[in-house]
């Protein structure tokens, strides 16, 4: 069995980020990048389906971007996937081309179950895996919390408002990770070692006759209002009279 | 916010262990004292320190001055209310023929000094330490006085004293200059005006070596990365609250419990080096984080898993990272340097700076009111390299430094 892991490359945003100055992005200088956060559970995911299977599993991770993507695919190859393919363009690609880029890949590859992140939180989107699965019609699962291979298919535990949904589906499938399904490992000293002798594939964007389709385009960036600073109140009275006649919240 | 011109005492560069123990005893001897901050009080390696507290160090004099400490410590939590001190106990492990001849050395020299440490016999090891693999140990030590403090505890307790006595806490107030007249420090230039003060205190941590340039003085620190892992607490792998830490130079390790999970730290041969002035002007240490595939991260789990075999990549674990402060010598810089009179140094605690704080606070405070203190200064003198070949350029500098820490767990101690 073949699962084929989409991730991304966004900037870590537990760091401070900052619009540039022309409003078309954020200033990336200093920035660190990481795998998105959301992928390297669906990676991890991955891992263990393999360690847990007795049949042959082989985990591909794939990238969307410029040749600085190799970092990130490194780091997939060192937590153990087994192949990294980046397709190497330096266009933007918003949800939906994604989705297509990822299409004709799985076609390429024939995975029996694409794994990826509910959503990237440089876009929180939240759209390229349900793409994805419409485009390739096959079934989908979003937000998943726990994934158990069924005889025929797989049952797929879904966060939703309304609390655990339950799914089962036939492969090969869609499926989307929450924050919940696990934790992603570190790499160990021998994966990190090994890693550094596969090689990361490629593959040129325009090598795939991909027309673009650009449905999103981001016109401007700008940085959440500063919050100000907050004020102690002496009593529940005042604090009341605040809500009520400043804040008119009550 | 200041207007024109503020005048005190002291100021205190830096919030950190360092800069709010000296100015806590500062306030409580009397004088005025500002401490300034670049981002938030205990912000910087305080926020990541994991506050080990082995008194028994190489000299009978910097072991008193640990022990000291827990006098000092112990009366903030009385004044508080708030534990800081989980006294452990702590164990030192060997396994091999050389670890078990420097435990025969360090009880030796521990007794010699009235020090509490003795022999532990391997099964009691056990007993002790059921979540830890003893097999193949030949040796180890126990002192049951020891522990860790725990720094955000420290730091709320130097504040809240620091407070009652009058100490003002200027946080996200980044110095730009120090102001010197005549050979002496005289004030700082701030984003938010001038401050004068006869007296300035240098407890910068990684950054200190960068405020002393300000003062066109050489202070020989390096900023080196650090990891420790915290495991999640495990039903099969239980850590008791009061387990005592383990120190186990030979696999560069050392742990002690944190909520319910263990705490395992490393002083590795190899770290990462950093230069303080090519990071972001904002740059929050507490937001640093390790990558994935970090090598740094994976010697760690690796050296962990040798003491602890059911620690390995795929624990449910945190990983902190920060930045120490190494000095050539691994010992503090604590005083000032002949050609810039009334700025004092703090820093460069190589990796201890929680544990001496609260001591080198009392120092700091007897060498900047009554210009010397009962202590043995011998090691700890700021100008112990000043104009000496070799430790002037900042590329020999971080190379030394960077040596010490490399061999900081190799080294056999008192040699």
């Amino acid at each position: 069995m073949r699962i084929l892991v989409p991730t991304k490359r966004v900037p870590d945003t537990d760091q401070k980020i900052r619009v540039r100055a022309d409003s078309c992005g954020i200033e990336d200088e200093h920035l660190p990048f990481v795998i998105n956060p959301f992928d390297a559970i669906a990676l991890e995911e991955a891992l263990r389906i393999r360690e847990q299977s007795s049949d042959n599993v082989e985990v591909l991770a794939v990238g969307i971007g410029s040749t600085e993507y190799e970092r990130e695919l490194r780091t997939a190859l060192a937590m153990g996937a087994d192949r990294a393919l980046l397709v190497e363009s330096s266009e933007q690609f918003d949800p939906w081309n994604v989705a297509r880029v990822l299409q004709v890949i799985v076609r390429r590859e024939q995975p029996e179950l694409v794994l990826m992140g509910k959503q990237a939180v440089d876009d929180d989107s939240n759209q390229a895996g349900q793409f994805l699965a419409a485009l390739l019609d096959w079934p989908q699962a979003t937000f998943a919390s726990k994934i158990e291979f069924t005889g025929n298919g797989i049952r797929v535990c879904r966060e939703t408002d309304a609390g655990i949904e339950v799914v089962s589906m036939s492969l090969p499938a869609v499926v989307t990770t929450d924050l919940r399904l696990n934790e992603p490992r570190y790499a160990s000293l021998p994966s990190i070692l090994k890693s550094k002798k596969k090689p990361i594939e490629r593959v040129a964007f325009d090598e795939l006759n991909i027309e673009l389709e650009p449905r999103v385009t981001v016109l401007s960036m700008e940085a959440p209002p500063a919050r100000s600073a907050g004020v102690r109140v002496a009593d529940v009275d005042e604090l009341l009279s605040r809500l009520r006649d400043e804040a008119k919240v009550i | 916010m200041p207007t024109a011109i503020d005048t005190t005492d002291v100021i205190v560069i830096g919030g950190g262990v360092a800069g709010l123990s000296t100015a806590m005893q500062l306030g409580m001897r009397g004088s005025s004292v500002i401490v300034l901050d670049r981002a938030q009080l205990g912000s910087g390696s305080t926020g990541r320190a994991a506050g080990l507290l082995g008194q028994l160090r190489g000299t009978a004099a910097a072991t008193k001055m640990l022990m000291d400490g827990v006098e000092v410590v112990k009366d903030l939590e009385n004044r508080t209310g708030t534990e800081i001190y989980v006294q452990t106990g702590s164990l030192r492990v060997a396994e091999t023929p050389e670890r078990a001849q420097e435990i025969v050395d360090l009880v030796e020299m521990g007794r010699a000094i009235g020090f509490d440490i003795d022999h532990l016999p391997i099964d009691k090891v056990a007993e002790k330490l059921p979540y830890m693999k003893t097999d193949d140990l030949i040796d180890a030590c126990y002192c049951p006085t020891d522990g860790h403090l725990q720094p955000a505890e420290l730091v709320s307790a130097y504040i809240k004293v620091g407070k009652s006595h009058g100490v003002q806490y200027r946080p996200n107030c980044p110095v730009e200059r120090v102001l010197i007249a005549g050979g002496r420090a005289v004030g700082v230039k701030t984003a938010d005006g001038d401050l004068h003060a006869a007296t300035i205190v240098n407890a910068a941590g990684p950054w200190s070596y960068l405020v002393a340039e300000l003062a066109e003085t050489t202070l020989p620190t390096a900023a080196l990365g650090h990891y420790y892992l915290t495991t999640r607490p495990d039903d099969a792998h239980p850590v008791d609250r009061f387990s005592p830490a383990v120190r186990d130079r030979h696999h560069r390790i050392y742990t002690r419990p944190e909520s319910g999970g263990l705490l395992v730290g490393i002083y590795g041969a190899e770290t990462i080096e950093y230069d303080m002035e090519k990071l972001p002007a904002d740059f929050d240490m507490s937001a640093m984080k390790a990558r994935f595939d970090d090598i740094q991260v994976a010697t760690l789990i690796h050296a962990a898993q040798q003491r602890f075999p059911w620690i390995n990549e795929r624990t449910s674990m945190t990983i902190t990272t920060g930045i120490m402060t190494f000095t050539p010598d691994g010992k503090p810089f604590c005083g000032t340097m002949p050609h810039v009179e009334g700025l004092f140094h703090c820093s460069g605690f190589s990796g201890h700076g929680i544990v001496q704080s609260p001591t080198i606070g009392v120092i700091m405070a007897d060498l900047i009111l009554e210009g010397g203190t009962q202590y043995d200064l011998k090691t700890i003198e700021a100008d112990r390299y000043f104009d000496i070949p070799g430790f002037q350029e900042r590329a020999a500098i971080k190379s030394k430094c960077y040596q010490m820490h490399a061999s900081y767990y190799g080294r056999v101690e008192g040699k």
